[in-house]
């Protein structure tokens, strides 16, 4: 064939390159869409940075740049004390919460007791209870017990408040677990302890990990329990330094922006590595 | 002792720190809340005084103020749902470099309410970035300063609180698109179905449950989640404006001494979450 424009056989061909110039130019407007989508979501980071390139003078008069408020930042904010506040309130509540929420799981998916089901909706349904709603007894019985003078008061609270979703969490992850491999470990002598320990444990990491990421995000950028929990100005986690510093109107915006950018760098980078746990977790329960 | 036996023993045993962590912190708080919300409660001390104070708090107006500043932010809802389906829709498309734009979306989720408040205010200030954008399109005699006047307040704070959802909803949703069939989409394509049509009777239907629960959590954050933006942008102000629910109560009990008006407060956002949470176990439920 001379003419192949002609050959009927070769339309095809034309017709999907034709089709993917269309859509070329259809994917560049998306690109572009993109990219201001991009801009939008930058632009807290983009605040924090520029405005905290700046000294309090130069941030009044709306130009210059120095590093002048970060060289002077942990005189203002002691921020090395509250990122080391907020380290430690985290880790405690997470640990608790793991330990307490991995075996209660276990129990309510292979181990059932009586009235456990019933057991199991009353934990679950406390899920939805915000803390604001028992917020005053709550308050009034940490500090009757004398919790509220170090980091106790608030790690209990948080551990309390992460508990419902983590025993949720371990119980719909340990139904997929087989029967079998649990009454093999009962009849090799390892007990229930030892099964818990040396079977379920390992299997379990995936949700030990989803768990872990989604309570430490929620647990470093929260306010309300820090900021009432815990009475010690030297013990504060580092949003609570934040809020209170900028509900003093004599702050130093930029001071605050450079703080406001060593609180968000963690949460980041868990944020960044353990994306996909993230997503587990938040669409547990509909996602079986 | 039977080897059933031993195993309900188990269970129990493992599943009794989590039900006392439960009882103790959520519970018997509520319970104690109804209690206290019918005395005169200073922290310390409390008398009885009884269902009468109930009568009395339904005519205190900033109540109502609270109220209806939690139904004003309700409008708020369709955009937090709405503009993170469109993303999701347009990363669902996979462009050159969605799993960096993907990145880029989710960032500002890492980042703590705090924060983004403090950014927030930098963006609605008078000499904030909302202003320069006015006068760069050409509108320089015009000034805004959303924050500080109550007609305008609750608007800026539903615009922050849409932003900080987005991130989240469009990771729920993208999470439902990459379990869509995109063999369906395919051949509604070859019907000759438009991009629209497909949208409509394939994709919207199959998020169905990804949206209900997106629907869930974003109501269930603006009731109990604002504290932090509102701490930071404007204290509940100017006057009562950005008094949410969950910001009286903090006031009324912790500014004004008021510890059991702030725990019947407590109760009335407890039912109001409760009618939510209903809905949210019946979505979880109904696959059992």
């Amino acid at each position: 064939m001379t003419t192949p424009l002609l050959d009927p056989s070769e339309s095809p061909v034309i017709a999907p390159v034709r089709r993917r110039r269309r859509l070329k130019s259809g994917r560049v407007t998306l690109f572009v869409v993109m990219v201001g989508v991009a801009v939008v979501m930058l632009y807290p980071f983009w605040v924090m940075i520029y405005n905290s390139l700046m000294t309090e003078a130069q941030f009044l008069a709306g130009k210059g740049f120095s590093l002048g408020s970060w060289s002077a930042l942990t005189s203002v904010i002691p921020v090395g004390q509250e990122v080391l506040s907020s380290t430690i309130i985290c880790s405690a509540s997470i640990v608790i919460i793991l330990l307490i929420g991995l075996p209660a799981g276990f129990a309510f998916s292979k181990l059932r007791f009586r009235l456990s089901t019933v057991v199991f909706l009353v934990i679950v349904s406390a899920m939805m209870v915000p803390l604001q709603a028992i917020l005053m007894p709550e308050f009034v019985n940490v500090t009757k017990l004398g919790l509220t003078g170090g980091y106790a008061g608030a790690v209990l609270v948080y551990a309390a408040l992460g508990t419902p979703f983590s025993v949720f969490l371990f119980t719909t992850y340990f139904r997929g677990v087989p029967d079998e491999l649990i009454e093999a470990g009962i009849v090799d002598g390892l007990g229930y302890f030892g099964v818990l320990w040396r079977l379920v444990v390992p299997i379990a990491v995936p949700a030990i990990a989803t768990v872990t990421v989604l309570q430490f995000i929620q647990i470093w950028d929260d306010l309300l329990v820090g900021l009432l929990f815990i009475q010690n100005t030297s013990e504060r986690p580092i949003t609570v330094g934040l809020a209170v510093l900028s509900a003093g109107r004599t702050t130093s915006i930029p001071q605050l922006m450079a703080g406001s950018i060593i609180s968000a760098l963690p949460a980041m980078v868990v944020y960044l590595g353990f994306q996909r746990y993230l997503v587990k977790g938040l669409t547990m329960g509909i996602d079986r | 002792m039977t080897l059933a036996r031993r195993r309900q023993f188990a269970g129990a045993v493992f599943a009794l720190p989590a039900i006392l962590l439960v009882l103790g912190f959520i519970v018997v708080p509520i319970g104690q809340a109804v209690y206290y919300s019918m005395t005169q409660w200073d922290g310390i001390t409390a008398s009885w005084i009884g269902p009468s104070t109930w009568n009395q708090a339904f005519h205190n107006p900033t109540l109502w103020t609270a109220l209806r500043n939690n139904a004003l932010l309700l409008l708020s809802v369709p955009f937090a749902l709405g503009l993170p389906l469109a993303i999701a829709v347009l990363l669902h498309q996979r462009v050159a470099g969605w799993r960096i734009f993907r990145s880029i979306y989710f960032l500002p989720t890492a980042i703590s309410w705090v924060v983004l408040g403090l950014v927030a205010q930098r963006f609605f200030a008078y000499q904030g970035t909302l202003n320069s954008l006015i006068h760069f399109f050409g509108f320089s005699a015009t000034n805004t300063n959303m924050l500080g006047y109550e007609s305008t307040a609750l608007s800026a704070l539903g615009i922050t609180f849409i932003f900080t959802m987005i991130g989240t909803n469009t990771m729920l949703f993208l999470t439902g698109l990459a379990t869509l069939d995109t063999s369906l989409e395919e051949a509604a394509r070859i019907d000759g179905a438009g991009r629209w049509r497909i949208f409509r009777s394939i994709t919207l239907p199959h998020l169905r449950r990804f949206i209900q629960l997106a629907f869930v959590m974003t109501v269930i954050a603006l009731f109990s989640a604002l504290f932090s933006l509102i701490f930071v942008m404007t204290g509940g102000g100017p006057g009562y404006a950005t008094t949410t629910m969950e910001f009286l109560i903090y006031q009324t009990g912790f500014n004004q001494g008021d510890f059991g008006t702030a725990a019947l407060y407590g109760l009335i956002l407890f039912v109001l979450t409760a009618i939510v949470g209903v809905v949210q176990l019946r979505l979880i439920g109904s696959d059992e």
